[in-house]
């Protein structure tokens, strides 16, 4: 599989058993799909808490000190 | 792909999600509400008293059919439905004798434990059902049901045709790149391209679900135009004598299909029954086997089991689409999960927009664009 399809198909598969998971039935299975679904969840918060651009002070605070 | 290929690609991607933009919006602003309406509806003290203590019998059907006639004089029973989220909920639908249809009546809400009649507000007086009629047809009826499955459509061709713009878009990015130093367009793009495609089988099913749901009425009318008719056809005798109680009706209904629930019982003389019979239909226990129904004929004037049946592939698809769309089968961390991805999908949508809105206006414009991307690409393969 290509690097370009690698992760989405990881997130794709997950979500589908998260999705399919929870109607089969109760307990275990409900762990199942919120696990499943949460995975795309923490990897959109992941990339954005890493990439998420530094605040810059403006140049007027920075004067003031 | 070859060059034109992923141009038209392009421009149905483009054209499918502008059209739908606005209308999936809406449809994400109120769905994110109605996720949580179970809770929404018991703070607003909108909820049903369907409480029962421990070991309490149900009381029998003919004994709620009778509160709801006399508290309705002139109408007759139609209909009698349960919920199997809420064991204690009862819906009779009352309209005037003779009449087949469902367009003019009403539904009486009872509790099946107490007899406790209940004052059902018409939707558009509780929050979550203002909600949920926007949701559902944006208060334009029929039309607008249709007007949003085809929304619905739209927005599934929409995620389909970005899946294939996805991949050679990303021949060169690493998977989840953000370049927010690099202008409104391109953090947008790359924003639009990581949450769409990691929330990308959760939308497709939601809204395939919802469009399948929009569209619930045709399909439910072509069941019951096609094989109901053709059931009921095979028997056409005339009621003679007194029928049986709705109770009896339900107990034959039961001993066909053992071990699984009541959903709902339609009185002989409407449009999901013969003029003899009840048709009685049934659901499973589980979370999976409720959504798949079966249905008895029980002759009214002998209480006997006449004709049983499956329900065809179309309802079940109908009846399997509520949860997939709704969320509301796995408890609150799952409602929660659902609230979070509808919140993705918004900002996708959003995004994408603004990604048009930014486009380069010019052929020299676009060239710069191009020589942008190729060396943001760069960048990404590094990254």
């Amino acid at each position: 599989m290509s690097g370009v399809w690698r992760f989405p198909v990881i997130l794709a598969a997950l979500s589908l058993l998260g999705l399919a998971s929870a109607i089969v039935g109760d307990g275990l299975w409900h762990w199942v799909c919120w696990i499943g679904l949460s995975v795309p969840l923490v990897v959109c918060t992941v990339k954005l808490w890493r990439q998420w651009p530094p605040r810059v002070p403006s140049p007027s605070r920075a004067g003031g000190r | 792909m070859k060059p034109a290929n992923l141009r038209r690609w392009r421009l149905v991607h483009r054209w499918t999600s502008l059209i739908c933009s606005v209308n999936l919006l809406i449809l994400c602003v109120t769905g994110l509400i109605l996720v949580f309406h179970h809770e929404i509806e018991h703070l607003m003290g909108d909820e049903f008293d369907t409480s029962y203590t421990e070991g309490q019998a149900r009381l029998p059907l003919e004994s709620l059919v009778g509160v709801a006639r006399a508290t309705n004089p002139g109408l007759e029973p139609k209909f009698v439905s349960f919920d199997p989220e809420e064991p204690g909920a009862n819906f009779i639908f009352m309209s005037a004798p003779g009449v087949r249809d469902f367009e003019d009546g009403r539904w009486v809400m009872l509790n099946g434990y107490t007899g406790a009649n209940q004052v059902l507000k018409p939707p558009e007086e509780t929050l979550t059902g203002f909600l949920l009629k926007l949701h559902v047809d944006l208060f334009a009826g029929f039309a607008g049901q249709m007007f949003i499955g085809v929304m619905g459509l739209l927005f599934v061709v929409s995620t389909v045709s970005g899946l294939v713009v996805y991949g050679p878009f990303m021949k060169k990015l690493a998977f989840g790149l953000l370049r927010f130093r690099r202008g409104t367009r391109i953090a947008n793009i790359d924003l639009h391209n990581l949450l769409g495609v990691a929330t990308l089988v959760w939308a497709l099913v939601v809204g395939l679900t919802g469009a399948i749901l929009s569209f619930s009425p045709l399909i439910l009318t072509y069941w019951q135009e096609t094989e109901l008719v053709s059931m009921i056809g095979r028997h056409t005798e005339p009621m003679t004598g007194t029928p049986v109680t709705v109770d009896q009706a339900a107990q034959a209904g039961l001993a066909a299909f053992p071990g699984m629930q009541i959903a709902f019982i339609a009185y002989p003389g409407n449009e999901y029954a013969s003029d003899r019979h009840f048709s009685v239909t049934v659901r499973g226990q589980t979370e999976l086997t409720q959504k798949l129904l079966s249905v008895a004929l029980v002759d009214a004037e002998t209480g006997q089991l006449t004709e049983t049946a499956e329900m065809p592939w179309y309802i079940t698809a109908v009846l399997l689409s509520g949860p997939f769309h709704f969320g509301d089968y796995g408890g609150l961390p799952l409602q929660i999960i659902w609230a979070l991805f509808t919140i993705i999908t918004g900002v996708v949508t959003v995004a994408g927009f603004v990604v048009w809105v930014k486009r380069p206006r010019t052929r020299t414009a676009t060239s710069e664009a191009g020589v942008q991307d190729a060396s943001d690409s760069r960048m990404g393969s590094k990254a």
